[in-house]
């Protein structure tokens, strides 16, 4: 029990020393609402574009791919949740990478605590910018396009965001793994981002894809995660109608974590023997 | 002619460097790709009707949405290189600790923005080579053959942004954190350009700023030349526009980057990051 609440105490006090280090540079907060309202801003100008300026036509073809006339709602919603995947990539996803360059990792490996601890500590941290993100994506929204969301999504949202903070965190937590076999992971987290980002419908409607793409996008969470939000602002969707997908979001949550974790253990033994951690 | 020698092997020498990261060679070809052109052409494409962008033929005068998109690629591709590769590049010898023995060899200052252009203009060049060859084979994307007399807009708009990679020189060699500034500035310049959607549907109060870019001029040109797209003024006050922004961007950025340089002697910053 000793042990556990040790553990447990630990991985608060990861979660804080991640929550100082963010604090320490407020210029990235001042970046992150410069690309959450900007992007998507630009986007709708380039939907606009492509749509003659609301010519009907357009916006009905629109409408039968993606479920929703509201260009604008469609296109910051799914931004919001590319903010939400960058801040998980960047975060924790690239924590462990950050301890081993700053020569702390090994450290941290020594201490008797779980590797649990540093491995999912750093997760805690995502919850300030993701909060933050969809704070600057719908009061944005609202002040560049005029669209305030109804009151009635609250709740279905709040749900939704409970239900996929468990998932986004395994996502980060997979890829985070990853550092102790193979170091330098920048260049996979843009491969990685962009992948979810045209898999997963961010930016387009997922009916875009072909039929083999779009069975992928079904495996991956924040499918799910978009399109349910979407479902809940935009066409007034109650819990109870995307109750069927926000199981299968718990399903691939519980798939994904049980995957980080035997993923982390094998890493482990094998920069234990090659003695990565200490090399990068 | 020794500062052509010099320009030529930093050209060089960037070059090399950026041959030896393989990764990132392929990053660099395949980023734009699929962060910028697949994600813009399917969402484009979302507003089809009857296989028919009919939107973007009411808004610019031609559906040839993959053209559109390819083109705007071009324009945001060579304001990277300015942003990144000329003005940031100075940025990464400091970091690196070269900045200090540039600076003492007898070749000018300037030269070193110079060769930094050519380099960066030759990867740009194989790069959009490639993308448009992916564009041709598997994005459909057709142009018109009169695209030839749309270059000299391009070679008049690169002089002006080797002007504009002086200036952002000049602030990046001043300031400590510029990775955001470079960030935040290249996205801005290069919408402001109407590099993704026209510039007409820019807020009223941008407007005038884009018609200060000489490539908000140099991408009109490029648009109406290889896809017959609607231009915004007449091609002759385009011309007009795009030589003007040049001749004065230029100037004015030479004098930024000396006023830098001067600073950084003065206070002795060349070696602190």
């Amino acid at each position: 029990m000793s042990l556990l609440a040790g553990d447990l105490r630990a991985f608060l006090a990861s979660g804080k020393k991640e929550l100082r280090i963010m604090r320490r540079y407020p210029m990235n907060f001042v970046g992150g609402v410069f690309w959450a309202a900007l992007l998507p801003a630009v986007y709708v100008l380039m939907g606009r574009a492509y749509s003659g300026g609301s010519d009907p036509r357009a916006i009905s073809a629109f409408a039968d791919r993606s479920g929703t006339t509201e260009v604008a709602g469609f296109v910051f919603i799914g931004f919001a949740m590319y903010m939400w995947l960058s801040s998980v990539l960047w975060g924790p996803g690239t924590a462990l990478r950050r301890e081993q360059i700053q020569g702390s990792l090994e450290a941290t490996f020594l201490s008797p605590v779980s590797r649990l601890v540093p491995l999912f500590g750093p997760g805690v941290s995502a919850l300030i910018p993701m909060l933050f993100s969809f704070a600057v994506t719908f009061i944005s929204l609202w002040l560049m396009f005029g669209f305030i969301p109804p009151w009635g999504a609250v709740l279905p949202v709040a749900v939704i965001i409970v239900v996929a903070l468990p998932a986004m965190y395994a996502i980060g937590t997979l890829f985070a793994a990853g550092v102790l076999r193979y170091g330098e992971i920048g260049p996979v987290v843009q491969i990685v981002r962009g992948t979810f980002v045209l898999a997963c419908g961010i930016t387009f409607p997922v009916a875009m894809l072909p039929a083999w793409a779009q069975a992928g996008a079904a495996a991956l969470p924040p499918t799910y995660i978009v399109s349910d939000i979407r479902a809940a602002v935009l066409g007034g969707a109650s819990v109870g109608e995307i109750g069927g997908d926000l199981l299968t979001v718990v399903a691939l949550t519980a798939v994904i974590a049980l995957g980080a974790i035997a993923f982390f253990r094998v890493l482990e033994a094998s920069a234990r023997r090659t003695g990565m951690l200490g090399r990068y | 002619m020794d500062e052509l020698r010099a320009a030529i092997a930093i050209a060089k020498k960037d070059l090399v460097v950026l041959s030896r990261y393989r990764i990132a060679v392929v990053s660099q070809i395949f980023t734009p790709l699929y962060q910028g052109v697949i994600p813009a052409f399917l969402f484009g494409a979302s507003f089809a009707v009857a296989g028919r962008v009919v939107g973007l033929d009411a808004t610019v005068g031609t559906d040839n949405l993959a053209g559109f998109i390819f083109l705007g690629g071009v324009v945001t591709g060579l304001v990277a290189v300015c942003f990144w590769s000329m003005a940031m590049g100075i940025r990464f010898e400091m970091d690196a600790g070269t900045l200090e023995p540039i600076w003492l060899t007898p070749t000018r200052h300037e030269t070193i923005v110079i060769g930094r252009a050519l380099g960066g203009l030759v990867w740009f060049l194989i790069s959009q080579v490639i993308l448009f060859a992916i564009g041709i084979f598997v994005f459909g994307l057709r142009f018109d053959v009169g695209i030839v007399w749309a270059i000299p807009a391009v070679l008049v708009a690169i002089v002006g942004m080797v002007g504009v990679a002086y200036l952002l020189a000049g602030i990046v060699l001043l300031i400590r954190d510029a990775n955001i500034f470079i960030d935040m500035t290249n996205f801005l310049f290069s919408t402001a350009s109407g590099a993704a959607f026209p510039v007409t549907l820019l807020p009223l109060v941008v407007q005038p700023i884009a018609l200060l870019l000489p490539t908000t001029y140099a991408m009109d040109i490029l648009r109406q030349q290889a896809i017959g797209a609607r231009p915004l003024f007449d091609p002759l006050l385009e011309y007009i526009g795009l030589i003007t922004t040049t001749v004065v961007l230029y100037p004015i950025g030479r004098w930024a980057f000396s006023q830098a340089e001067r600073s950084m002697r003065v206070r002795g910053t060349i070696s602190q990051y």
